[in-house]
């Protein structure tokens, strides 16, 4: 059972990395680079979970956050929000604006993938890809 | 001679370099985590093809472990400029609530690590009947976080104690370590920004940490001193009061 999760980060870099990260631990991973791109490829694919940046040219974590609540057949797959930013009021709008769950850049990859598993399981959005 | 007062007031134009001075630490603070980021999953990326490959040894394990704890040690003492940024800016805000301490300490101590590898935790001990306080949750959090992490940095033998005395009019809370101890010319610096004492030369730090105790300590009516003695350990001691004042 493979899951598919759509990471949108827009420094190549890390989006690699976590992409090769995630991919070990046995995820199927596509990638965009900013949140216009994450919405065109999350419409296209209805990926199991998002995992989003915040701070992203074109279209930031917010807005894409928006248009997920928006719209129907995105409204309940999980997004995940990684962000530099710690400040209170900053992690209350994430949540106010749907994200499942809020991780502080630096972490650590087990805590990330605790908080895909968790989410995987109980968002009832999984579907079977192979 | 009659002394003259001096009142110093600043330009509107030294006022918005101060402003902008404290934007460009806020936001390169910030940029600066991306990349410890993308270094952190390097690293773990490569901790995960040498185990899979097989390849790992006690050489790599312990050098690459090494590399995350500064990551997270370099974090940490982001966080503080951070935070010592927005206090000087004026910035900080506080969100004052009925807060159990008890609670707020067993979750801290459930959770606690001081280093990534790190699995040790501390003992706790409540005398008195428990009664909420006024406090910002995510200030006290940060005052528990660093007064314990010093326990854990500088403890060696017995693992870090946390006293929790619920008297009539506040609560009194001892962190004890029994670790190097402060040298006692040090004491009085102790709270100052920047100031590191002069027996942990060794020992990571920015010397911002208990500055930043102190300074939320005092937004919330609280005190805080500290008894030491070198070789043989340190005791925090904090007090907050539980009357509404301290809203």
């Amino acid at each position: 059972m493979q899951y598919t999760i759509l990471l949108i980060e827009d420094k190549t870099g890390l989006r690699d990395t976590l992409q090769s990260l995630l991919e070990l631990h046995h995820y199927q991973v596509i990638t965009a680079a900013n949140g216009q791109e994450g919405i065109q490829l999350a419409t296209a694919h209805l990926p199991n979970l998002v995992i989003s940046d915040i701070y992203m040219p074109v279209l930031n974590g917010y807005q894409l956050l928006e248009a997920f609540q928006a719209h129907e057949k995105l409204r309940n797959i999980p997004v995940i929000i990684l962000s530099a930013r710690s400040a209170r009021e900053e992690i209350t709008l994430a949540l106010e604006k749907g994200a499942a769950a809020y991780i502080n850049k630096p972490f650590l990859f087990a805590n990330l993938n605790a908080n895909i598993r968790e989410l995987l399981h109980t968002s009832g959005t999984a579907t079977l890809n192979h | 001679m009659k002394q003259e007062e001096h009142t110093t007031v600043l330009s509107q134009d030294a006022v918005n370099l101060l402003n902008n001075a404290s934007n460009i630490i806020a936001i390169t603070s910030h940029e600066f985590k991306t990349p410890l980021t993308a270094i952190s999953a390097a690293v773990e990326l490569l901790a995960a093809r040498l185990s899979n490959n097989q390849q790992m040894d006690a050489f790599y394990e312990k050098n690459l472990s090494r590399i995350t704890t500064e990551i997270f040690r370099l974090n940490s003492m982001l966080d503080e400029m951070l935070t010592i940024n927005s206090i000087m800016s004026g910035r900080m805000s506080l969100n004052k609530q009925l807060t159990d301490v008890v609670q707020l300490l067993s979750t801290l101590r459930a959770n606690y690590f001081a280093d990534p590898e790190d699995t040790r935790t501390f003992e706790l001990s409540i005398t008195g009947t428990p009664r909420d306080i006024y406090a910002d949750q995510n200030q006290l959090t940060r005052i528990f976080m660093n007064l314990v992490g010093n326990a854990f940095k500088f403890s060696r033998e017995k693992l870090p104690l946390v006293e929790l005395n619920f008297e009539t009019e506040k609560v009194i809370i001892r962190i004890i370590d029994d670790g190097i101890g402060i040298p006692a010319e040090d004491l009085q610096y102790l709270f100052q920004p920047f100031f590191r004492a002069s027996n942990v030369d060794e020992i990571a730090g920015t010397g911002l940490g208990l500055s930043i105790v102190k300074t939320f300590v005092t937004e919330h009516n609280g005190t805080i001193t500290v008894d030491s003695i070198v070789g043989e350990g340190s005791i925090f001691t904090l007090s907050f009061p539980y009357h509404a004042d301290s809203r």
